[in-house]
């Protein structure tokens, strides 16, 4: 489908899903209202920045998955496809892992490479993206590292995406925290007392985007899945300064070495929960060399009070290997919507094998590798009711719930750092709200009938062709 | 030159506006690598107006260690 993030930005164009503002503008703080306002709309488009003062020529674009039409064209459907529509479809194209990946001898990204007098924040258009973060972040690169010892395998390299705070002309911190993969990468450099290459790669195609930011296996790449969800091969080259391997088509690839055994002060960030880290001694990178494509796009998101374009990457592709885990062992299993926080919050559409049943599959979710520290609160609802439809979700609350039996709390499991109400942090709990049809031996409600929907799908395309015509007039 | 955060004199300049026509500076602090700009906000960049709770006090090497360095090994 994609390429990169150009031919993406043509087909969010031809969608009506992409504006551009032209007017002058100072990087802070309009970059980041602009940001706000972009995801607040509804089904709200990309938006390229392209008159940034002291910047002439430099364009930033904002918001390219920040929603869910975004992320319908993202994986090649209809712009007007449900949540769950686009849960299912991305649940088929996972089963094709691993697409195939393709090395370009003369890669675009780096038709224009800078060695000498690097400075960051004179050659791309950085912007302060919460008014109280440390400085100016990358909040949405493709970074890209390898394990020392294992210098040939695509499997084990990593492409992943972390937080880097610029801190001088040439100088970038990354929080790297323990159980990311690129920490097996750094803690083996470090051992050795070894610069770590990495290359962070700006403005890559959209898929690859999704999957730097999707938990998948150690030993499982995220240029084959990218290959795999996009239908097409993952084109990859080589970096200059290392051996990684980085793609193709980035607008910008910024290549340099973690810097061993010395930790710096890096923080605080605007955090996907919403709210700000702390200041901590993090890793540092020092920059040898940027290249770009001709006329690059500087492509960075808006991170805020959810939801912003970030929880468009941490949604269904947490949802998905949740669901997986799960439909191993439980068949009647139907849906995961774990799109909450990176699934603190968590509602699993599941019919009830024999009573009490529900509150089981809550306890599997609770034990899948992110469930144990994401999965706080976890809601179970029947096979008849979509997770992702947050009207039908409150409905089976309030007609299925019995206060009683239905509600469980478990203290003192583990918990996930960031979350604010994580105290200690790292400590959690689990909350259950079963809101499944009891089946037997449980006591059954008592005995109501449901009202039946009638067949409407027809009208429901005359009506709507209807109103198209009446908004036209 | 007084870094806006932890206030020591510990911060320099080093970027202007590309195009020369002195739209904007920014500076970075070498001990606690905050930066900034000097077009942002009087809450961002004025030590009086900032709020009490992003300043930082205290020594650098008192903060957290999120991944501590492991042991040196033999090769």
């Amino acid at each position: 489908m994609y390429r990169d993030l150009r031919s993406f930005l043509t087909k969010l164009e031809e969608e009506g899903q992409l504006v551009h503002i032209t007017d002058e503008i100072l990087p802070e703080p309009t970059i980041r209202e602009i940001g706000r306002a972009a995801c607040d709309l509804p089904n709200g488009p990309a938006v390229m920045i392209e008159n940034i003062k002291g910047h002439p020529g430099k364009r930033v674009v904002l918001n390219v998955h920040g929603s869910w039409a975004n992320h319908a064209l993202m994986l090649g459907m209809d712009k007007t496809a449900t949540v769950k529509e686009q849960f299912f479809n991305l649940l088929e194209k996972w089963d094709r892992y691993p697409g195939e990946v393709k090395y370009v001898g003369k890669p675009a990204c780096q038709e224009v490479v800078i060695k000498d007098n690097i400075n960051i924040d004179e050659m791309l258009p950085m912007f302060r993206i919460n008014a109280y973060d440390a400085g100016c972040f990358f909040s949405k690169a493709s970074v890209v590292t390898k394990d020392l010892f294992d210098p040939d395998s695509l499997e084990t390299e990593n492409v992943g995406t972390y937080r880097l705070q610029v801190q001088g002309k040439d100088i970038i911190g990354i929080q790297a925290l323990p159980f990311h993969d690129i920490a097996r990468h750094v803690t083996k450099a470090e051992e050795m007392n070894k610069p770590l290459p990495i290359a962070i790669c700006l403005g890559v195609d959209p898929v690859l985007t999704f999957m730097a930011s999707t938990p998948i296996n150690y030993d499982q790449s995220e240029y084959k899945y990218a290959a795999a969800i996009n239908g097409i091969p993952c084109e990859i080259a080589k970096a200059l300064t290392s051996n990684l391997d980085i793609p193709a088509n980035a607008e910008y690839v910024i290549e340099g070495e973690i810097i061993p055994r010395q930790r710096f002060a890096e923080g605080p960030f605007g955090e996907f929960p919403g709210s700000y880290s702390g200041t901590r001694l993090q890793t540092r990178i020092k920059v040898k060399c940027i290249t770009h494509r001709k006329d690059p796009i500087f492509e960075n998101l808006f991170m805020g009070r959810p939801w912003t374009e970030i929880d468009y990457l941490l949604a269904l592709n947490t949802c998905v290997p949740l669901y997986k885990q799960l439909k191993e062992t439980m068949p009647e299993i139907v849906a995961v919507n774990a799109m909450y926080q990176h699934g603190l919050t968590a509602i699993v559409s599941t019919a009830n094998r024999f009573g009490g049943y529900a509150k089981s599959v809550a306890f599997r979710l609770a034990s899948t590798p992110h469930g144990i520290s994401y999965c706080k609160n976890i809601i179970l609802v029947g096979p008849d009711v979509d997770p992702f439809n947050l009207e039908q979700v409150m409905w089976s609350l309030s007609a299925r719930v019995r206060p009683d039996k239905d509600v469980i709390v478990i203290p003192y499991t583990p918990g996930m750092p960031l979350d604010p109400t994580s105290e200690p942090p790292g400590m959690g709990g689990k909350f259950i709200i079963d809101a499944t049809n009891p089946a037997p031996p449980d006591l059954i409600l008592r005995e109501t009938r449901l009202i039946d929907n009638p067949n409407s799908k027809g009208f429901e395309k005359i009506i709507s062709d209807l109103q198209k015509k009446a908004s036209v007039k | 030159m007084k870094c806006v955060r932890c206030l020591h004199d510990t911060a320099a300049k080093f970027a202007e506006a590309p195009d020369g026509s002195g739209a904007w500076e920014m500076y970075v602090c070498s001990r606690c690598n905050f930066t900034w700009r000097n077009t942002e906000e009087d809450e961002v960049i004025n030590p009086e107006k900032r709020d009490p709770y992003f300043q930082l006090k205290g020594n650098i090497e008192d903060l957290q260690v999120l991944v501590p360095v492991p042991p040196l090994k033999k090769s």
